[in-house]
């Protein structure tokens, strides 16, 4: 039942495809993603900041297991005043275990409405999994029985799937994933399943490719979300676009950076017809506004 | 055979002079590379890796980050190439002729150049029969646009020591993986010579922003030095610029403008010509005539 990804869907050009409708003239949606994620210390981390010395990776690898847990303690609580402040509900996109080992983060996020995106049980490529069917069901179901509702979104860890993934997140009752980063608006895909949409998440309005991969200065971050909000809010007046900022609490939640992530809203907040909406608002907005196309 | 039984050593300024019509200094040409990248395969760049490091198969992250080049950045950029009246050279895998034909035909509309650019995106080193993947390539651009290319870009500039031959042999008239000169210049083969028209790997957006990590404004900036340098060494004797983009990097709406912002100042330069890579061919063989 693998598919690869053209069995799924076939190329398209988006000038060629009906024009989505925003309510109110809208022009941009932006979607803003919180990842949380736990880096089982008994396992290579997800990231590093610090190598070892002559390069060799060890275990246990302390130093980069506290660098993230820095975003959990402290970071976090920095993304966490700035959305109250701003009222803002982003989506959480989170590893299952994080309601285990990180109840309070967690809660905090339940309590202020945040939208629980599943992210995998904990931070690894999903090809490593011995039995991902059960890790994404296991996952599903836990985030259910933590916030009463099962996720409808669900991004993969470093966005990795393999070729039978999305059957298994259609089965589980996934609605919407954000792993594949091919378009500026929501797509339908086929699965032996029943169909998945795609929301547009990004690998460039991120802070993993920016800052850890790409190892750009803390102030870019605001000019490159700037630069692609003005390009996206100009196309919005022909055509609504979707504008995804996705930050990590251990990147883009330290002292020296946040200041440019709230730059990014302050920016933002000057323009009329720029909703923010949570991945599931987008997934209803989207599965209404093609019948009306239609 | 090697690159200096194909050429010698040529210092610049030891030239006679290449003179363009009408007075123009300069030429610049724009290439827009279209890709396919095959999903069975290990993706040929990558923006993000994946966690704790390795390179699982297959890529979806990194290939779907490659196809929104086509579905959606080909089409920004092209507004902006059409608003500046520009005819762009398409560098075009074989296998993507017909799995973006919607891009193919824009192209074709316009009048752009089709430039072969390998069957598919693998290195030419790599492919199974190098003969074989140029006919092919030939063949899915005459069967859409019913003309021979006749410009070849290896993909990722790669070449066997054999490969200007067989581009001859397969009916190409110049090649641009040699970005060794500012001027056109002509390489040896086992048959017929070859011209090699200027190409960049410094102003191209796969170097600048996938490999040295930069950001998006300095793409402007470069081109802007570059352009006011050659410009000026340009005074005696013409010279060629090449400003390079793929469609997933400058067609990302945060980097698109400065792509925009260095065609345009460049574009309103009186004496500076905006051309193909068979224009660019077409004078030089005329002028090495005039000159000789």
């Amino acid at each position: 039942m693998a598919m690869i990804p053209r069995e799924r869907v076939p190329y398209s050009a988006i000038v060629d495809r009906p024009k989505l409708k925003l309510p109110g003239n809208g022009r941009i949606i932006v979607w803003t993603i919180v990842n949380l994620e736990v880096w089982d210390i008994g396992k290579p981390m997800a990231r590093q900041v610090l190598p070892a010395p002559t390069g060799q990776p060890l275990l246990p690898d302390v130093p980069n297991w506290t660098w993230h847990e820095f975003g959990m303690r402290v970071g976090f609580w920095r993304f966490h005043a700035l959305y109250e402040r701003l009222g803002m509900r982003p989506t959480l996109s989170i590893n299952a275990r994080v309601t285990v080992d990180y109840p309070r983060v967690a809660q905090a996020c339940r309590d202020a409405g945040w939208e629980f995106m599943a992210h995998s049980w904990e931070q690894g490529p999903i090809h490593k999994e011995e039995d991902q069917r059960g890790m994404i069901f296991r996952t599903m179901d836990q985030l259910e029985n933590f916030t009463g509702k099962r996720p409808v979104g669900w991004l993969g860890p470093g966005l990795t799937q393999t070729y039978d993934t999305p059957e298994h997140l259609a089965e589980a009752g996934v609605k919407y994933i954000g792993d594949w980063v091919y378009d500026e608006e929501p797509t339908e895909i086929r699965t032996e399943k029943g169909p998945l949409i795609t929301l547009p998440y990004s690998v460039e309005c991120n802070d993993i490719p920016m800052m850890i991969v790409q190892h750009h200065e803390a102030q870019y971050w605001t000019q490159k979300c700037i630069d692609a909000f003005d390009r996206l809010y100009m196309e919005g007046a022909e055509r609504p676009r979707i504008m995804a900022i996705a930050i990590h609490p251990y990147i883009s939640g330290q002292p020296f950076r946040i200041k440019y992530l709230e730059a990014v809203y302050e920016y933002m907040s000057r323009f009329a017809g720029v909703v923010h909406w949570n991945g599931e608002q987008i997934l209803e907005w989207y599965l209404e506004a093609r019948k009306e196309k239609a | 055979m090697k690159p200096l039984d194909r050429i010698s050593y040529s210092p610049i300024p030891q030239r006679p002079p290449l003179k363009l019509p009408n007075g123009a200094r300069m030429v610049v040409w724009t290439i827009v590379n279209v890709e396919e990248w095959d999903i069975d395969q290990t993706m040929p760049r990558t923006v993000l890796t994946p966690p704790a490091g390795g390179s699982p198969m297959p890529d979806v992250p990194n290939w779907a980050w490659h196809e929104y080049g086509n579905r959606v950045g080909f089409w920004r950029m092209l507004k902006v190439l059409d608003s500046l009246d520009i005819k762009a050279v398409l560098a075009i895998n074989g296998t993507a002729v017909r799995a973006y034909e919607p891009i193919s035909r824009a192209a074709l509309e316009r009048g752009w150049e089709f430039m072969g650019h390998g069957y598919t995106q693998k290195n030419m080193q790599k492919v199974e029969n190098e003969r074989e993947d140029i006919a092919k390539t030939t063949e899915a651009i005459r069967a859409f646009s019913g003309t021979n290319p006749r410009g070849w870009l290896g993909p990722g500039l790669t070449e066997s020591w054999e490969t200007p031959d067989l581009l001859v042999e397969a009916g190409y008239e110049y090649v641009c993986d040699w970005v060794l000169d500012d001027q056109p210049v002509l390489l040896k083969t086992r048959t017929r010579p070859i011209v090699n028209v200027p190409y960049t790997q410094e102003c191209n957006d796969v170097a600048m922003m996938l490999i040295q990590h930069h950001s998006a404004i300095e793409y402007y900036r470069r081109a802007m030095d570059q352009f006011e340098q050659i410009y000026a060494d340009a005074a005696g004797s013409a010279r060629v610029m090449a400003l390079v983009v793929h469609p997933y990097i400058m067609g990302a709406p945060h980097r698109l403008k400065y792509y925009r912002r260095a065609l345009e100042e460049i574009r309103a330069r009186k004496d500076v010509l905006f051309w193909t890579g068979e224009q660019i061919l077409d004078w030089y063989l005329e002028a090495r005539k005039e000159k000789a």
